[in-house]
């Protein structure tokens, strides 16, 4: 879908045109849920922080007029910024009632693609924080522009790509380290 | 220990870009969105409020919003929301799933009140002294839709969401 074709959605959206805004809920949806992710949000606090940014958009769509091609790096900075609220407010607000998790099901361990990608997941999720927030954004589809990577994670462009460079070399050493040790322990 | 990936079976070969494509695969099998997640984000066009100003957050007791950090503090969260012309403060108290609010118009006047919360629209009345209560609020997502009462024909005031 290219920069046209959110340009349209976002001014039938702003019209008040539901199609045009489930448009952009399907476009962008994965993109403020990753980075609600990548701010380590529980699955409850992401939903909470996801929908307040939809809720923003929604009111402020009409305001938004020049800003409609550029629609996917507003939401991700609106993802951010109630992504970083809720972790204040958590902190700050004592006795608040705690959201119930809803943990997806582990994914089932053993061989084949689904073996694998529980893998890859794992070692994901075991990058340090920098690398773990960087590519749950860029683990988005459809993959995120560098603007929205930038807005997302208050990143300067510019290093965007050799961050993600490096974050994947470090993740190859740990997948390679991670079947190196699984050869051992079968030996 | 050699590092050299391209020995290691699993890794035989893939680009950058591949070996983005099978994170991604990974992603979307272990932490999508949620369904209900979406179906949230859809039905959030139906809350927008046409034709009416929009009164920013200025103040909140639980976060500096200048400086970004947290405030350490106790005791009810206190909300400020400006638009031009007005004021609502909003003393914001749990009373376990639910939030309590009780709030103050600047100028006092009285107007019309709808709570916009994630259990629906709770409306009420602020007096002649501007002073509002509500009860019964749902966790999540909160706006006040203010209709003034001195000035009937102007704009309804909307309080930008915050979650509470």
């Amino acid at each position: 879908m290219g920069a046209i074709d959110v340009r349209d959605l976002a001014r039938a959206a702003a019209a008040g045109d539901q199609h045009g805004w489930d448009g952009l809920v399907e476009r962008f949806g994965e993109l403020v849920w990753s980075t609600t992710r990548a701010y380590g949000l529980s699955p409850g606090e992401g939903a909470d922080a996801a929908q307040t940014t939809w809720l923003r958009l929604a009111e402020q769509l009409g305001h938004l007029k020049d800003q409609h091609e550029r629609i996917g790096v507003w939401l991700a900075a609106t993802a951010r910024r109630e992504s970083l609220r809720l972790l204040g407010a958590a902190r700050g607000v004592a006795a608040a009632t705690p959201r119930p998790a809803t943990e997806p099901p582990p994914g089932p361990p053993g061989a084949g693609e689904q073996g694998r990608e529980a893998l890859l997941w794992r070692v994901v999720r075991e990058l340090p924080e920098h690398c773990r927030r960087l590519l749950r954004v860029l683990l988005t589809v459809p993959p995120p522009s560098h603007d929205e990577v930038s807005a997302a994670l208050d990143l300067p462009v510019a290093g965007i790509a050799a961050a993600r460079d490096a974050c994947l070399q470090d993740f190859r050493h740990r997948m390679s380290d991670f079947s190196i040790r699984a050869d051992a322990d079968d030996s | 220990m050699s590092r050299d990936i391209d020995k290691t079976p699993d890794l035989h070969g893939p680009q950058d870009e591949e070996l983005l494509q099978e994170l991604r695969a990974a992603a979307r099998r272990f932490d999508p969105p949620p369904d209900a997640v979406l179906e949230a984000a859809r039905a959030s066009l139906t809350w927008r409020t046409i034709d009416a100003e929009l009164a920013a957050l200025e103040f909140d007791s639980v976060v500096d919003l200048a400086a970004g950090a947290v405030r350490s503090g106790e005791g009810p969260r206190l909300l400020t929301f400006a638009a031009p012309g007005l004021s609502i403060e909003v003393e914001v108290s749990p009373s376990g799933p639910r939030r309590q609010l009780v709030g103050q118009l600047v100028p006092a006047q009285p107007a019309r009140i709808d709570v916009r919360h994630a259990g629906g629209v709770t409306t009420v009345q602020a007096d002649q002294l501007g002073r509002f209560d509500a009860d019964a609020i749902s966790a999540g997502p909160v706006s006040l839709r203010c209709h003034l009462g001195d000035t009937p024909s102007s704009l309804p005031v909307v309080t930008e969401w915050i979650p509470l």
